[in-house]
């Protein structure tokens, strides 16, 4: 008896030590089930790929966040920054023509918007809330004011110049079955998950995060790390905003990345980084992101209005967090009865 | 008459049984020093008696009565009130204000009475012989002074027990003076103190009686007047002979690390030569301008005028990266604020600062970390649970330390910088890591080290540095090495030359 009790409690924390760690998944897995559920036998496999695709546009720009969170800040300008450079990255394609020049436009022009926050936020030391509320503000009515001289309500790319199809051809091709746009957020994953775990870089980000002061006295350049974290966030919108220029083909300053910042930090809860900073694997963004996006998609197969959508993801965030602090508490828990 | 009897205590946390049984014995009046290395089981017992933790099995009689199902209420209702190493005060309340908080004094109307709240605070600091007014903010005062505070507060609640857990960890010796002499003040009224601290000469100056723990064991109880502080060393550690001597004589390199005409936050005018190989013991009293001269050298600061050269190489200053490229170190004061990465890994924490020295290889050779830090592990003793995957801040204050100080070894530097490296650690970690810093000085690295603690300077140190107001005041050769020499000097009864 003795013996067995043993066993099962070992298993027993065997399982919550798992699920404490990687519950990011399992949160994906239970939306997952739902939406085959829900979509009662008509899902395919295009259509599950199709989650990785969609997932792209704020998953790419949550691995930002999440870096950004980790080093102790908060980015509230990416949504409004996707428009801004979005937008943007429509002029220089129906002026030049070029995807390959659109493409660095947007990445450039992403890295030079999160410089701006950066060199605020790390050099002036001013509190990154502020100046990223601030720069949100400052991103979307720039997009607004110059569509203003357009005559236009949106940004559309030119269907006629030759190097449309290649473009939007880009955005909705697939190799093997697997939408191109997913696997851009797949490489995107790869590259940062091995920049946060494996680089002297990716330290620095997490020893800023967890005690700033120590890391500093510990010869941690935290001025360089904390610009280099929101750079690195606006090259990732700026990749970002290429990705939506290539699925869409236009951009409405107006609508295109709102609220997308609070789903990027809600991407990146889900995936269980501490909003404290410190903790956290970037792997968990990715599972975070495609929750979201499943939600969308269960929610288009019942066909109830769409406004209904931010009501259950709010609460699918709050389920996330709750489980984030239960699980490690019947953790202890656990252990306690065990002695 | 005794005020306080713990008998057979026994405490487990998850299955490793921490106190075996353990008793405790404190008259009506007394100062009771508590002593035993960093996990014998001291502040375990005190957070039974102040009831943070449910003891397994046991008996507390307090002032005649049997305490039960402890509390933190209960316990503070009773009369015992814990004042912890961590102050805990509201930085940004009044004094008053800290006092009265949630035994706030009203008025009829309901609005909080604060001439009455001032005034009894004022009383109550004049009876203590604390010149602290009732409405300053508690962050303008000084640590010494946030400690007499936290007393006050404990005196406040009429508590008959108060247990002081390494109270003079922050203070200096003035304030330590004060502390002492209200602390037996406060006896005479007949309150009773367990003082628990890892400095001998505090205990011997301070407490009537003491109680020894080893490994969650009692070991003796008795008089301090029967005893001396190698037979209480001896009993803390079992008889292993970390208090025998450590220092011999070595042949001293060229200079190394000059300063000249040096003045920055803190210090002015320093002129200094330290040669390969040589440990020198800074010194003063707190703020007197030691630990700010080392993290000047650092780059941690900014000097203001004045020069540093490392072999031959003069510093530009001001720049941490410049300092540790230079092969210099400092292990910081303060380790928890300043040192410790608590999210990183024992590996992570010691391998962050090599790391830094070599950015341009930017990908982490894994392998060789683990390598490196297995050499650390082995060489400095550390200590953990499970490895190199370990949380820091799972381990004991002194294997901490020596991770900080893995860490600096792992760069390479040949200029250590400790300030105020023992702090919070154990009697057996400490003469570990006096050995370590003669061993070091052995391979030829030189080390400064700033302590409060005389006796650590006679351990180790080739020559002894006393600071006063920023300069420095006298430079001691090692015969001249002493604890009345040193505080002469300190506290500027003997001047500067």
């Amino acid at each position: 008896m003795g013996a067995e009790n043993k066993e099962s409690k070992g298993f027993v924390k065997e399982i919550t030590s798992r699920i404490g760690n990687y519950n990011f998944v399992f949160i994906m897995l239970a939306i997952f089930v739902a939406y085959l559920i829900f979509n009662q036998g008509a899902t395919t496999w295009s259509g599950v790929m199709n989650i990785l695709r969609h997932s792209a546009v704020v998953g790419i720009m949550a691995f930002g966040m999440g870096m950004v969170i980790i080093s102790g800040g908060i980015d509230l300008s990416v949504g409004s920054m996707l428009a801004l450079v979005a937008s943007f990255s429509v002029v220089v394609f129906n002026t030049t023509n070029s995807v390959i020049l659109t493409f660095l436009f947007a990445i450039v022009f992403g890295g030079i918007c999160g410089l701006l926050n950066g060199l605020m936020i790390g050099l002036l030391k001013m509190p990154p809330f502020i100046v990223t509320l601030a720069t949100m503000l400052i991103f979307r009515s720039i997009a607004q004011y110059s569509l203003r001289t357009t005559g236009s309500s949106i940004f559309n790319m030119d269907g006629t110049l030759s190097s449309y199809d290649g473009f939007y051809g880009f955005g909705n091709a697939k190799i093997l079955t697997v939408p191109v746009i997913g696997l851009v957020l797949i490489v995107v994953t790869i590259i940062i998950v091995f920049l946060t775990t494996c680089t002297k870089f990716g330290k620095t980000i997490y020893a800023l995060g967890s005690n700033a002061k120590a890391a500093r006295l510990a010869g941690v350049n935290v001025n360089h790390t904390s610009v280099m974290v929101y750079v690195i966030t606006g090259l990732l919108v700026g990749l970002s905003s290429f990705c939506w220029c290539a699925m869409n083909g236009s951009v409405d300053p107006a609508t295109l990345g709102k609220s997308n910042e609070m789903y990027a930090i809600a991407a990146v809860v889900i995936g269980g980084i501490s909003m404290s900073g410190g903790k956290g694997k970037l792997l968990g963004v990715l599972f975070g992101a495609m929750s979201y996006t499943i939600i969308d998609k269960i929610i288009a197969a019942v066909k109830v209005d769409a406004l209904i959508n931010d009501t259950i993801k709010g609460s699918i965030l709050l389920v996330a967090v709750i489980i984030q602090i239960v699980v490690p508490m019947i953790r202890t828990r656990a252990k306690k009865a065990k002695h | 008459m005794e005020l306080l009897k713990m008998k057979n205590i026994v405490k487990s946390f998850s299955g490793v049984t921490v106190l075996h049984g353990v008793d405790l014995e404190v008259g009506q009046g007394e100062v009771h020093a508590l002593l035993g290395e960093n996990g014998a089981g001291k502040s375990t017992l005190m957070n039974v008696l102040a009831g943070v933790f449910p003891m397994d099995s046991g008996e507390i009689i307090f002032d005649g009565q049997p305490l039960t199902d402890l509390t933190v209420k209960k316990s503070e209702h009773a009369g015992v009130a814990f004042v912890h190493q961590e102050l805990n005060l509201f930085n940004d309340l009044k004094v008053y204000e800290n006092l009265f908080l949630q035994k706030e004094i009203l008025t009829k109307l309901g609005t909080l009475d604060k001439k009455k709240m001032i005034r009894e605070t004022k009383e109550l600091m004049d009876e203590l012989g604390v010149d602290i007014s009732p409405t300053a903010m508690v962050s303008e005062l000084e640590t010494g002074r946030k400690q007499l505070l936290e007393i006050a507060k404990a005196l406040h609640t009429n508590a008959k027990l108060l247990i002081l857990d390494e109270p003079t960890t922050a203070l200096n010796n003035a304030e330590i003076e004060h502390l002492f002499t209200i602390v037996n003040r406060l006896k005479e009224k007949g309150k009773s103190f367990i003082f628990i601290s890892h400095k001998m000469h505090e205990i011997f100056t301070i407490a009537d009686r003491y109680t020894v723990f080893r490994n969650g064991q009692f070991i003796k109880t008795g008089n301090i007047a029967d005893t001396t502080p190698e037979e209480v060393t001896l009993l803390m550690v079992g008889g292993s002979s970390s208090a025998s001597e450590v220092y011999h004589t070595r042949e001293l390199g060229d200079v190394v690390l000059k300063i000249e005409n040096y003045s920055g936050p803190g210090f002015e005018n320093i002129n200094l030569d330290v040669r390969k190989g040589e440990v020198i013991g800074l010194t003063g009293l707190m703020g007197a301008g030691a630990s700010e001269l080392l993290q000047s050298i650092f780059g941690v600061n900014n000097a203001d005028t004045g020069k540093v050269w490392v072999e031959g190489k003069e510093l530009k200053g001001g720049i941490i990266h410049e300092a540790m490229a230079n092969k210099i170190a400092m292990i910081a004061a303060n380790r928890k604020e300043n040192s410790i990465i608590p999210d990183f890994t024992l590996l992570d924490n010691v391998s962050i600062s090599s790391h830094m020295l070599s950015m341009r290889k930017m990908v982490i050779h894994k392998k060789k970390e683990i390598g490196r830090y297995n050499r650390m592990k082995e060489m400095l003793n550390i200590k953990s649970a499970h490895g190199y995957n370990d949380l820091i801040v799972s381990l004991s204050g002194g294997n901490q330390q020596k991770v900080i100080l893995a860490r600096w070894l792992n760069t390479e530097a040949d200029i250590l910088l400790m300030d105020n490296p023992t702090q919070g650690i154990d009697v057996g970690a400490k003469a570990e890591i006096y050995r370590l810093i003669m061993e070091l000085a052995n391979q030829g690295k030189t080390i400064l080290v700033n302590t409060l603690e005389i006796p650590e300077i006679q351990k180790i140190a080739d020559r002894c540095i006393v600071f006063y107001h920023g300069h420095i005041q006298k430079i001691l050769e090692r015969q001249e090495i002493n604890e009345e020499n040193v505080m002469l000097y300190a506290t500027n009864v003997k001047g500067a030359e």
